[in-house]
């Protein structure tokens, strides 16, 4: 590997790096600046921060507190914790405090806001922020001690990984949804820990934003460090009359190399599913299943809960009913889609088959409240994780699929392909 | 911070995840009760056998998951050091960030048997089964992040740094 060519990651860490050094390989540790940071509702509930609250900001102008994970307040612990995390945002001075009904879900807020730019790096606790690579920069999970650090200093370190491709070409084939394209992949590739991921290919140009931001998101599932996509015709399409300043789009290297290469044909990948306790190395085709009742069904989170999987529920609910023997909840990820999917019509589309629509939230992706799911109970979910107890007790099983599907599993009362009631390729 | 830790072998395998060190129940319990359902739906009853200075030994991609506390549950269990086949970036940093070492070596799992005596000197990254005989090497945390395990967690060196109030919120 000829060590002067930087693919998209390596450009980013280099132009954020303290160091002098003209360029960053594999193995390498980089200390940089951060753009902004985010801190959330859930740091309430860790000690160390509201024993020991940092002085000051490194730059207030720069953080935003927002209140996501459990909003509004289920329990009393949380009640308390989110009011000491208000005192927090009055005493550093933050402009940008979102409280319930204001902001919805960070990653997906955050680029309604247009604080996601080409170019740059953010801070943020939740393991999901790496949703941002969506946006041609880098975010990763980095847990609350340590933004404790970036609110204190504005910087923090990342230990360069090997970069693999991932070539998406092609583009996909109706009742398909990018939450499939993203589980296929998962179930072919596998875990990556310590590996970034750089998205190539003509078939991104056929991507909406939301559509690149499920895939982003969902690569914390592959345990990788960053997972970035080109900038193109659609970000800068975006970004427009939206970004909160300028901001440099990262293109990789003529002839940059990659550890390994790995190509998808979207229009060969059908609605699928992640089995129960992992995601990766544990799909299916829906078509491949069998019969399997389910007694909850959600659509939401950071990575489902957009205007476009909203969309896609009303328009398969729309003059049916929910299944008698199963409940369909609904979280719009923030007020925005929320507002324009009560606009659109999707919301009541949703309630008039028999669906529960909740306040925007993490909800009970994480399990923490807006439907926990009983001892033996299944699930069928368009969140991000499957892992066994996430969403309630330890002795539920979820499967995860397209806010497609868990629609059309949501009439059926079992795991069904869209494709039943939306036709199309793999009808 | 000691630099070189001994202590008995627990065996998990791949894909340990954040949700089953720390399940999400803690978020609401006090902190001295959250350790208690550490592996509460994998290894059930689990952290009440733990000896405090024990070693988790662990497969592939140990740490999965979020950004939630999972590193403090296995401190509060007793455990001293994780070793694990491939460990997630966020765990480790989550680890380091609350001085619990974890470190990785991808013939761990073949190396150890629950219930070895096992040493690993985070030095100078060597791994001795001291049941077997047997040893491996493997990387060493960069200096820096040793830095941070010494100090017993970030919020340490934060405190003397002088960043952080001394009166909770």
């Amino acid at each position: 590997m000829v060590a002067n060519l930087l693919n998209m990651i390596e450009k980013i860490l280099l132009a954020h790096s303290d160091s002098d050094t003209k360029t960053v390989s594999p193995g390498d540790i980089v200390n940089v600046s951060v753009d902004r940071v985010m801190l959330l509702d859930i740091a309430g509930l860790h000690p160390e921060l509201i024993n020991n609250p940092p002085k000051e900001a490194f730059d207030r102008s720069k953080l935003a507190i927002i209140f996501d994970h459990f909003a509004p307040a289920p329990n009393i612990e949380m009640a308390i914790g989110t009011s000491k995390i208000r005192k927090l945002a009055h005493k550093l001075g933050v402009n940008d405090f979102y409280d319930y009904g204001r902001a919805g879900i960070s990653h997906a807020f955050a680029a309604e806001r247009g604080w996601l730019l080409p170019g740059r790096i953010i801070a943020n606790t939740d393991s999901h922020s790496i949703a941002a690579g969506a946006y041609n920069m880098l975010s990763r999970g980095l847990g609350t001690p340590e933004l404790l650090q970036v609110i204190c200093t504005g910087r923090t370190w990342f230990i360069v990984g090997e970069t693999v491709n991932i070539e998406l070409n092609g583009s996909m084939q109706s009742p398909t949804e990018s939450k499939d394209v993203f589980l296929k992949l998962a179930g072919e590739i596998g875990d990556l820990p310590n590996e970034n991921i750089e998205f190539s290919g003509e078939g991104i140009g056929q991507m909406t934003m939301d559509q690149r931001s499920v895939v982003s998101t969902m690569c914390a599932e592959l345990s990788v460090e960053f997972a970035i996509f080109p900038y193109d015709k659609v970000l800068k399409s975006y970004l427009k009359n939206r970004a909160e300043s300028y901001f440099r789009p990262v293109r990789p290297d003529e002839h940059t190399e990659y550890s390994r290469y790995y190509s998808f044909d979207m229009r060969d990948i059908p609605p699928m599913v992640a089995l129960p306790d992992s995601v990766s190395r544990n799909t299916k085709p829906v078509s491949e299943l069998g019969n399997i009742p389910v007694d909850q069904c959600v659509i939401g989170s950071c990575a489902n809960g957009r205007i476009e999987d909203l969309e896609s529920a009303a328009r398969i609910l729309k003059g049916r009913k929910v299944h008698r023997d199963t409940r369909l909840i609904v979280t719009p990820a923030t007020p925005e889609i929320y507002r324009n999917a009560e606009r659109l019509g999707y919301i009541g589309e949703i309630i008039d088959a028999g669906g529960m629509v909740t306040n925007p939230t993490c909800g009970s992706c994480m399990g923490g409240h807006m439907g926990i799911l009983a001892d033996g109970e299944t699930a069928i979910t368009s969140t991000t994780r499957n892992f066994r107890g996430r969403m309630g007790s330890r002795e539920a099983k979820i499967y995860m699929a397209s806010s497609a599907t868990v629609a059309a599993s949501a009439i059926k009362g079992y795991v069904a392909d869209p494709s039943e009631f939306l036709g199309g390729a793999f009808s | 911070m000691k630099r070189v830790i001994t202590g008995r072998a627990w065996v998990f395998g791949d894909n340990i995840n954040t949700d089953l060190m720390y399940p999400h129940i803690c978020y609401t319990l006090p902190e001295g009760e959250r350790p208690k359902y550490t592996m509460w739906a994998n290894r059930p009853g689990w952290p009440e056998i733990v000896s405090r200075g024990d070693i988790l030994v662990a497969g592939k991609n140990f740490g999965l998951g979020s950004s939630r506390p999972a590193a403090s549950n296995l401190l509060g269990v007793g455990i001293s050091a994780v070793i694990a086949e491939s460990l997630n970036g966020l765990f480790l940093r989550n680890a380091v960030n609350v001085g619990l070492p974890a470190v990785s070596s991808q013939v761990i799992r073949s190396m150890v048997t629950e219930g070895d005596l096992i040493e690993i000197d985070l030095t100078e990254g060597n791994f001795r089964n001291l049941s077997t005989g047997g040893s491996v090497a493997f990387r060493s945390l960069p200096e820096f992040l040793m830095d941070v395990i010494d100090a017993g967690g970030i919020i340490e060196i934060l405190k003397r740094s002088g960043c952080l109030d001394t009166e909770a919120l």
